[in-house]
């Protein structure tokens, strides 16, 4: 059971984002980074996956050269290697060029089962899973809270939540899904996985090697602005005797939020 | 370990020298240490995030078993145990940023992980022989066994040679009969280091002296006792443990026959950088939370971040901070250079950190207002955590006499044997002219060339209080001669100056780096706090070096003298 699981390395979630001046990017000097929180139940699941059926899981990233840590890091949680796609020219990569490279990429690999994050969330596009799986001609399935496989390791049965309900869906082998929050609790980076992750392979695919080039890696998608949320703004203080102001917050509520 | 060759930075303070290399670069780490350590620390983070709830360790008295499998699980209980016996070998550094980071969260937990290995099982790792560190570490460090240190008894605390613990020798084991107090992780324990007295052939006479046994929960005859209420780190385990008639084995002994107060020294020393690391992490919690409250909560229609009064206190806390994280973590390194002698330094470390921890959460406590005082804030939980810092693993007061009086050492000898050389000047001279050329060289040649010149002003302070510091040590010894020791009042001061000195020294290096890697703009709040830091630690240095001649210490003891014949309030 050869299992791939595509990782993005993404702003750590507490981090405070600030937009570039050219309003088209994010100030990176002084954020941290962390695995995609999506992909971590992707890793996770893997794991499982390969301790009940063995193989090997791979652990793929598109990124520049910090997102080696968050690599590291997958690799500490118990995943056997790494490998980066990393190119100068792959910096502008926008979901759908990191799909078709991640496909290139994978297309020389071996494997039964692609596992990925049900989005990443920087950008929250919900994008690189299925456009991957297209692009390698598999099947797919999406947002999964559960995966069995099946016991002549051919298919995988998957959970999905769906408004008001769920659904069981089975799929042949290869395939790929993506994991939603639910499917699993990511273990922790241990010491002992730390001191082995050392000493794993991490193998550095540049655009050569993924065999791409010029309009391969072109932009496809115009980030054209990003701008901040809205600022909260200052709450209200009803005065007076509670069951006068329960009226008034009722008022409110309906005529001034509209949410009655 | 601590033997008489080894440099030791401010041993040769006392001697006005500044021993550069020993703190410059600061001794950050780099390539695959600094890798693993950031993947370590995220990972102890996010586990500590999920699963460790300070308020409910307070409240239930007691870590969640989750918590503790958890952290062994993570590999926290054998961090400093090296790889040979199933260990992580980390550096102290490391190790002290890992104690940190779960500080940040709860000093139960840092308290619990840090007995273990901090004091419980370091007799063992320093000490204990190949078939001893087979037997045991692997256990240990997995967590499958939790160690414990006991040394305090009810009539020996501070005063460790007072110990009533005896073992008596009877043929291939030993007999155990004591009572341990304040034990810490006493009820969670299966390893204990026990200290006791033995009597031990000294030229050909029976004496007394403290040994170090290792003894374990199988054996007959232990009794934990219940658990203490606690004021703080009501998580943690705190226990009497009593061994009666407890047989122990004779290669159960740790280290020599007679040699248990070195074991218990030498604990400490590396023991106390754990505890000074702990500190660091809570004042970071303590500066977030109440930082974000300043900027949330309005008052007079502003954040009250906007006021003066506000602004000072953030400061404070971040130098404060910044000092006391800047001293543990420089003698980490020196710890983890493994040729010099930190005793000092770790003492320091300890009695610094401790006391500035303090006065951060105060800080932070008084920004939170009447908030800080509820239970439903962190604030009175970690000011009650804290407060044991400055008591336990050596009170404040006995490292300052360690730190005065370990420093006065150097300078106490030399003049003994400038005293012999004047006798007879000829037959000495090789002493004479060594002491003379050792003056000159101090006098002539320490200068802190290393430093960034942007703290030239504050380097220099170091260089001119270094001179000062061999004056100030020579005219008291010269003036109390053998009583010195008992002048709490000037080794406290002369404690406080190369503390100083020695923490400055320790910011002065941390930030020189941080010019060199990030350039002076990014460095800029870090320049702002090493001179904040160093025009309160000069001006306190020359103060303390005043009241060496000038100050009210009769008055004090008059005062002091009468409240205790009447003991009571005298007036």
């Amino acid at each position: 059971m050869n299992i791939i699981v595509c990782m993005k390395q993404v702003p750590d979630t507490a981090a405070r984002i600030k937009i570039k001046g050219d309003g088209k990017g994010i100030e990176t000097s002084g954020v941290s980074y962390v695995v995609n929180p999506y992909d971590e139940y992707a890793v996770e699941e893997a794991l499982r996956l390969k301790e009940k059926a063995g193989g090997e899981v791979v652990v793929i990233s598109l990124g520049p050269d910090r997102a080696t840590e968050a690599i590291r890091t997958c690799l500490a949680m118990g995943a056997d290697r790494g490998v980066h796609l990393k190119d100068p020219s792959f910096e502008d990569a926008d979901p759908f060029v990191t799909a078709q490279l991640l496909a290139k990429a994978l297309s020389g690999m071996d494997y039964d089962l692609i596992l990925c994050g049900k989005q990443a969330v920087d950008d929250n596009a919900c994008f690189v899973g299925p456009a991957l799986a297209e692009g390698l001609g598999i099947p797919q399935a999406t947002v999964i809270t559960k995966l069995t496989l099946a016991e002549d390791a051919k298919s995988v049965t998957v959970e999905r939540e769906v408004e008001g309900g769920r659904e069981v869906l089975q799929l042949p082998l290869p395939a790929l899904v993506t994991a939603q929050k639910g499917l699993n609790e990511p273990r922790y980076a241990s010491l002992p996985g730390i001191m082995k992750a050392k000493k794993k392979e991490i193998k550095v695919m540049d655009a050569a090697a993924v065999g791409v080039s010029g309009d391969d890696v072109k932009q496809k998608i115009e980030t054209v602005s990003l701008s901040p949320a809205p600022e909260r703004t200052a709450g209200k203080i009803i005065p007076g005797e509670p069951s006068e102001a329960v009226k008034e917050l009722v008022r409110l509520l309906k005529e001034e939020a509209k949410a009655l | 370990m601590a033997e008489k060759d080894e440099r030791s930075f401010c041993k040769a303070l006392f001697e006005g020298k500044i021993d550069e290399e020993l703190v410059f670069p600061y001794p950050h780490l780099t390539g695959e240490d600094a890798e693993n350590l950031h993947l370590i620390i995220d990972s102890v983070g996010k586990f500590c995030r999920d699963k460790v709830h300070g308020e409910a360790i307070d409240k239930e008295k007691r870590i969640p078993e989750e918590v503790i499998g958890g952290l062994s699980e993570l590999g926290l209980m054998g961090m400093i145990i090296p790889e040979a016996y199933s260990g992580f070998a980390l550096t102290q550094r490391a190790y002290c940023r890992v104690i940190e980071e779960l500080s940040c969260f709860n000093a139960s937990v840092a308290v619990t992980v840090g007995g273990h290995q901090s004091i419980g099982f370091k007799g063992l790792l320093l000490f204990g022989t190949e078939e001893q560190k087979q037997k045991y570490l692997p256990r240990l460090a997995t967590g499958e066994w939790m160690a414990a240190f006991c040394l305090t008894e009810p009539g020996a605390g501070s005063d460790a040679q007072g110990l009533k613990a005896t073992a008596v020798r009877k043929g291939d084991h030993y007999l155990l009969n004591g009572s341990k107090q304040w034990v810490t992780n006493g009820g969670l324990a299966d390893f204990f280091t026990v200290f006791a007295q033995t009597e031990v052939d000294v030229k050909g006479e029976k004496k007394k002296r403290v040994t170090a046994f290792m003894v374990t929960k199988e054996m007959a005859g232990i009794t934990i006792g219940p658990e203490e209420k606690k004021m703080g780190i009501r998580g943690s385990s705190t226990t009497p443990v009593i061994f009666e008639n407890v047989k122990v084995p004779v290669e159960n002994l740790l280290g020599e026959e007679g040699n248990g107060f070195k074991v218990a020294m030498e604990v400490l020393n590396s023991g106390r950088l754990g505890l000074a690391s702990g500190c660091v992490g809570a004042a970071r919690t303590m500066i977030e939370t109440s930082v974000a409250h300043a900027k949330e909560r309005e008052q007079f229609g502003r954040p009250i971040a906007e006021f003066e009064m506000i602004q000072e206190k953030i400061a404070r806390m971040v130098v404060n901070t910044y000092a006391m994280e800047s001293a543990t973590y420089m003698t980490a390194g020196l710890a983890d250079r493994g040729d010099v002698d930190f005793s000092l330094e770790s003492a320091i470390s300890k009695v610094f950190s401790t006391d500035r921890v303090w006065e951060v959460i105060n800080d932070a406590l008084q920004i939170m207002g009447g908030n800080g005082y509820m239970e439903e804030y962190p604030h009175e939980r970690f000011m009650r955590d804290a407060r044991i810092n400055m008591i336990f693993e050596g009170t404040n007061e006995i490292l300052r006499l360690f730190i005065a009086l370990a420093g006065l050492q150097g300078p106490g000898e030399k003049l003994k044997e400038v005293a012999q050389a004047i006798k007879d000047p000829l037959h000495n001279f090789g002493q004479l002219a060594d002491y003379a050329v050792r003056k000159i060289t101090s006098l002539a040649g320490d200068r802190i060339s290393r430093a960034d010149s942007l703290l030239e002003d504050e380097y220099r302070r170091v260089e001119e209080y270094a001179r000062q510091l061999p004056d100030a040590a020579e005219k008291v010894i010269r003036r109390y001669r053998k009583k010195i020791v008992e002048k709490e009042f000037l080794l406290e001061r002369i404690a406080e100056m190369v503390s100083d000195l020695y923490v400055m020294t320790c910011v002065i290096s941390r930030v020189t780096s941080a010019i060199q890697e990030k350039g002076v703009d990014a460095a800029e709040t870090e320049i702002h706090i090493c001179k904040t830091f160093c025009n309160f630690a000069w001006r306190r240095i020359r103060r303390n070096n005043r009241m060496i001649d000038r100050n009210d210490d009769k008055i004090l003891v008059d005062i002091a003298k009468s409240t205790l014949e009447k003991a009571a309030y005298p007036v």
